[in-house]
Formats: structure tokens, C-alpha cells, sequence
């Protein structure tokens, strides 16, 4: 079905806001000591091409491990690409060196998962935000910071008085909200959120996730969330791309993703999904993949997802290199004939 | 951006916002936060004996320094012709045997045996905290010259290295100082490059390093204030460590030279004696003995108040 186009991502690194272009993330694991044999590579990102449009919402999901988590340290370039090249407005952010990026990075900003982890425990919200804030406003000090410190409380649901405060006082939820509002404190373009809900509970999730639409929505921000829940994604994600050993499998609209996911791997995830009414969910058809995804320090040769397929396959799957290939007009899939074949 | 005071009401966990403007915010209405520093002082004063020791070790110090002005003795003033007496009404802690008022000279001794503690630790502290979170933060090859040179300087045997420095300048208090300074910081330096490695995963430091701050920054924001907690512990432990040292230094004759006293000299004098005049020793080395043990019960309080995880209660 995918005869008629052409492969491969279309990317303009000068007018899209976001480009990846071919991004490799390897770690060299190094050598033994004594017999001096390379001990191996894991490939974590194995080759992404991608766009973000600037005010949307990008939905990148994958089981853990799949490389998520370092394609987005990646693209803030707390891990500098093995290959490939990162453009931010056009400008080469994987170009820069490691003293030019530094005044880069208050364009863009990270949301991380733990937010036990994430917040300085020695310091004060006021002291946190205070500490961001100066990275846009260097001058900022006295009442005038500490009124847009209390501003960015407001703007992500906090009281203002609970500046003082430290982490600890604070619930999960609570310290999600200082951190996203760390974020927003440098006045970024960009925003990465990486699993910012999965160390919450259920009843919290989803006034973070509003809350994280509405600042987008609201503030013009362009967003990648990330999160190994295809039902997290689906809600509040414009685009989704489903990553799996360290690649793209698909990509589209969050419509198209949802209602008719073309890989079998998305559909194996999509059906994994319970639905909340009872009928539906008996009649619910469940692809069950076969193992664990593979090591991706020795990850297959040729549509690396043949080791759990749950179609018949032949050798040439082992050995043809799938392309991320426009098979319906925004809707990308890795054009591997097996992967794609209907159900 | 505009005011969201309206949205703020999206959660129960939300408290409610005041809806005034940012600059209305006076200092009392903000709730004010309970510092980790500020848990950890109240969980130590609940434990006695740490309190206890505390007490003591203050009220040691202060007699140590207010103490020889008011005994009506000098320490250097000696009396031939009254030799070594027993603790009496006129000398408490009685004479030696040129003489001298044991009393002033214990407090004096105490001056100087708690100055090198103090001095020699802080020291050690701002050369190995310093040292350590650099070699932890930046790591690789960066670490890896620091700290062999750390190990070098391990392997040299400390008894050794300060006869020869002694022998090379002469005997003095100041280079007793530099010789336990510069056994004391490695600990220290280890100890910090390791804390400082730990949390160097943790996400707060990937923040800060998102957020653009420089690396003098994040390691004197944000990692060294996260490892303080150990490094008081071992610095209170490294204070009785350093008066020991100075004292087996100065037993042997290398460190502090009489008619000056410190601890140790008064305790090599007293064991000359031991048989005959008692006393000579057994003052000097109980407010000795004192001192390590409040020190050292001090540092095992300060322990389990800061990481309470790792007390036995």
C-alpha cells in the first residue's frame, strides 16, 4: 500500500519550528580492561526524523526502554547527538558548543517525571523560581521578582503565600506544579514533558494533564510529552509518534493514530487499551506481542520489530530496512510490507 | 500573561488563591517554610545525649578560652621550690614539677589542642568539599587526575611525611597545621565526590543544567548544599580526629613544643610521672577523653538527626 509515495519524513529545517534530522543517540559501553574487546553500543536513538509544529502538542509514546527518555535529553541537549542534527527555529542546536547552548536553553525547558526528584530540597519555591527567573531577567530582584514568582504560582494553580515553602511540604501534585512552573519561568518556546504524569496518582493525572493543555494552548507553547500510556497521549496530544528500540514506527495525527493505527505494533498498543464500556470491552480484540522488546545493545537487523511479531513474516524482514513512509496524507508509518499488512 | 487566579480552583489539592495583584503579597502572609536544616535541629534536640554532649563540649571551649584569665596562675611561671603538689584548695588541679599551676595550664593546653581541631578541620573542609564536588560533578578524565592525585597523597605514610616536613622547616605549630590539613581534606574529598555523584543523576541537577546555570553554579547551589549533611557529620567526627593526631604528634615530641602546652604534651608529661604524681596525667587526659566523647556522640546525634532514615530508632 505504500508503492505510491515517497519515504522518509519531509523536513524544512529553516521554516519548521522543531526538526530532527536523522538523530542517533549511542552509548559506547567501552572496552574490557584486560582483552581490550568492546563491550558494545546501545543504540537507544537509532535514527529519528521528525517535526514539531510550532504550537502543537506532540505525543511521543513507547514501552520503557524504547529511548524515549534519551531522544528527549537529546533534543535539550543534556546528551549530545552520536549523529544527526536538531534544529530550533532554524537554528542548529547540535551545532553549538557546549558554552553557546547554555544561553540557548532558556528556549527551551524540561517537565521531568519524579517530582520527589526534580525540585532542589534545599531551597524554597521562591528560591527555585526566583533562581529561573534570572535566567530571562537578569536584573529581575526584590518585589517585581517576587510578584512574577507569585504570577507563575498563580498561573499553574498554586497560592502564592506557600512561597516559602520548601519540597518536601508539598504534595506529589503540588511539586509538579512548582516544576512546571520552573519551566515557564525562562519563558520558553519549547516544552519537554517527560512522563510528568506516571509518578502521580490517577486523580491527580488529569489535572496536570488540563493543566499542562491549557498553558500551552494558552501561553503559545509548543509541546512534547512524553509517556509509555497511549491513553494519556491520545488525550492531550495534537500528534502522536510511536517510538519502539530507539526508532519511529508511526506517526500521524492523534485522530488518525487512534482510529486507524496502521502498524501493528500501534495496534497491538491501541489494543491494549481497556475501554470503559462493558460490551465494547468484551468484544475487545487484544494483539498480544510475543517477549520483551530486544536489547537495544544488540538491537535486530532490518524492521527491527520481527522478533515479536504476531504476523507471519519471511526472512526479508530480518533484512530490509523499513522507511518512515507517508502512507495516507500526515500519517507516517515504517513501511515494513509485514508490519503493515491488516489484521 | 494575565491573572489565572480564576482557573486556580482546578484541583481540591489547590489551595485557594487570594486574588489580589503579585506586588500586594506582604511578607506575613507568606506561609513560611520548615527548612530540611530546620527538621534536622529539632529532631537533635530530642536526643539527649547528643544535647547532652553539646553542653559539655561548649562549656569545655568556653572554659578553655575565658578559663586561664581568671586562675590566678601563668602557665609559664614556675616555682622550683614548690614542685609537683597534689590538687589543693590553691591549685586544683595541682603542680608539676617545675611547678606550674596544672589548672591554667590544662584550660591553655585545651586552647591550643581545640584551635588545631577546629582550624585543621575547617580546613580539610573547604579544600576537600570543594575539591571533591568538582572531581564528582565534572567526572571522567577530570576526576579521574583529581582523585589519583587524592590516592597519592593517601599512600604517603602520615608519620613519615610530617618528620620530614618538620626536619625540612623546623618545628612549628603552623606546619602542624598544613601536615594534618593535608592528611584530613582526602577523606573529605572522597566523601563529598561521592555524595556529589550520586546526586549528580538526580533530575534537580538536570534542571539546573537545563536551565542554563553555570557549573560554578549548580556546584555551589545545588550540589554542595545536598551533601552538607554528611560533610557536618564527618566534620564533627574529623575535629577529635585532628586533636588526636595532634596529641600523638605532639607525645612524640613533633608538634606543639613546651614551655607551650597543648593536651597532648600535658598528657606525655603526666605518663613520665605517672607512678609518682598522678594527677599530672589523669586531668589533662580526662578533659582529653571528654571532649572525644561529646565530639563523638555530638556527630552520631548530627547523623541521625540529618538522615533520619539511617538512625536506629
Amino acid at each position: 500500500m505504500s508503492e505510491h509515495h515517497e519515504p522518509g519524513v519531509r523536513i524544512d529545517p529553516r521554516e519548521d519550528f522543531l526538526v530532527l534530522d536523522d538523530v542517533h543517540t549511542y552509548f559506547d559501553l567501552g572496552t574490557t580492561l584486560f582483552t581490550r574487546e568492546s563491550k558494545g553500543v546501545v543504540k537507544a536513538v537509532d535514527g529519528v526524523t521528525l517535526t514539531v509544529k510550532a504550537g502543537e502538542i506532540l505525543g511521543l509514546v513507547g514501552e520503557s526502554g524504547c529511548g524515549k527518555s534519551t531522544l528527549s535529553r537529546t533534543i535539550m541537549q543534556l546528551i549530545r547527538p552520536t549523529s544527526g542534527r536538531i534544529f530550533l527555529e532554524g537554528k542548529e542546536l547540535s551545532a553549538l558548543s557546549d558554552k553557546d547552548i547554555r544561553h540557548e536553553r532558556i528556549n527551551f525547558q524540561m517537565i521531568f517525571q519524579d517530582p520527589y526528584a526534580s525540585l532542589n530540597p534545599r531551597m524554597t519555591v521562591l528560591d527555585t523560581l526566583a533562581e529561573a527567573i534570572r535566567t530571562r531577567h537578569p536584573t529581575a530582584k526584590g518585589n517585581a521578582l517576587r510578584g512574577r514568582v507569585a504570577e507563575l504560582l498563580r498561573t499553574v494553580g498554586m497560592n502564592p503565600a506557600q512561597m516559602k515553602r520548601y519540597p518536601h511540604e508539598f504534595s506529589g501534585g503540588q511539586r509538579q506544579r512548582v516544576a512546571i512552573a520552573r519551566a515557564l519561568a525562562t519563558e520558553p518556546k519549547l516544552i519537554i514533558a517527560d512522563e510528568p504524569v506516571s509518578a502521580l496518582d490517577v486523580s491527580i493525572q488529569s489535572q496536570i494533564l488540563n493543566l499542562l493543555k491549557r498553558l500551552t494552548r494558552e501561553m503559545g507553547l509548543t509541546m512534547i510529552f512524553i509517556s509509555h500510556d497511549l491513553s494519556v497521549v491520545r488525550y492531550i496530544a495534537d500528534r502522536i509518534a510511536v517510538m519502539y528500540l530507539g526508532r519511529i514506527l508511526e506517526l500521524g495525527e492523534a485522530s488518525q493514530i487512534v482510529d486507524h493505527p496502521l502498524h501493528i505494533y500501534t495496534r497491538a498498543l491501541m489494543s491494549a487499551i481497556p475501554q470503559p464500556d462493558p460490551i465494547v470491552e468484551r468484544t475487545r480484540h487484544r494483539i498480544v506481542l510475543q517477549g520483551d522488546p530486544p536489547s537495544p545493545l544488540n538491537p535486530p537487523e532490518g524492521c527491527n520489530f520481527w522478533p515479536r511479531s504476531p504476523v507471519e513474516h519471511d526472512e526479508r524482514m530480518k533484512h530490509e530496512e523499513p522507511v518512515l513512509t507517508e502512507i495516507e496524507p500526515g500519517h507516517y508509518a515504517a513501511n515494513c510490507p509485514f508490519c503493515l499488512q491488516e489484521a | 500573561m494575565t491573572d489565572h487566579s480564576e482557573t486556580a480552583v482546578l484541583g481540591n489539592e489547590a489551595a485557594p488563591v487570594p486574588r489580589h495583584s503579585a506586588s500586594e503579597i506582604a511578607e506575613h502572609e507568606l506561609i513560611q517554610g520548615s527548612s530540611l536544616w530546620k527538621d534536622a535541629w529539632s529532631r537533635l534536640r530530642k536526643n539527649r545525649l547528643a544535647v547532652a554532649s553539646l553542653v559539655i563540649f561548649l562549656l569545655i571551649v568556653v572554659a578553655s578560652i575565658v578559663g586561664p584569665w581568671l586562675v590566678p596562675y601563668n602557665s609559664q611561671e614556675q616555682d622550683l621550690f614548690l614542685g609537683a603538689t597534689a590538687p589543693s584548695a590553691a591549685h586544683w588541679f595541682g603542680t608539676d614539677t617545675l611547678g606550674r599551676d596544672l589548672l591554667v595550664r590544662t584550660l591553655e593546653g585545651g586552647r591550643i589542642s581545640l584551635m588545631v581541631g577546629l582550624i585543621a578541620t575547617v580546613v580539610s573542609l573547604a579544600i576537600g568539599v570543594i575539591y571533591g564536588a568538582t572531581a564528582g560533578y565534572m567526572g571522567g578524565k577530570v576526576d579521574a587526575t583529581m582523585m589519583r592525585f587524592v590516592d597519592l597523597l593517601y599512600a604517603l605514610p602520615f608519620t613519615i611525611f610530617v618528620i620530614l616536613l618538620m626536619v625540612a622547616f623546623g618545628r612549628s605549630m603552623w606546619l602542624m597545621f598544613v601536615a594534618i590539613g593535608a592528611v584530613e581534606w582526602l577523606s573529605m574529598a572522597r566523601i563529598v565526590r561521592a555524595g556529589v555523584m550520586g546526586l549528580k543523576k538526580q533530575e534537580f541537577v538536570e534542571a539546573a543544567v537545563s536551565l542554563g546555570y553555570s557549573h560554578k553554579r549548580i556546584i555551589l547551589r545545588h550540589l554542595i548544599p545536598n551533601v552538607l549533611g554528611p560533610v557536618i557529620v564527618i566534620a564533627t567526627l574529623t575535629v577529635p580526629a585532628v586533636m588526636l593526631l595532634e596529641a600523638f604528634l605532639s607525645f612524640l615530641g613533633l608538634g606543639v613544643q613546651p614551655p607551650n602546652a597543648s593536651w597532648g604534651v600535658l598528657i606525655n608529661e603526666g605518663q613520665q610521672n605517672m607512678e609518682i604524681f598522678p594527677w599530672l596525667l589523669i586531668f589533662p587526659a580526662f578533659l582529653f577523653a571528654l571532649t572525644l566523647f561529646c565530639l563523638n556522640f555530638l556527630g552520631d546525634g548530627l547523623r541521625d538527626a540529618l538522615d533520619p532514615k539511617s538512625a536506629k530508632d
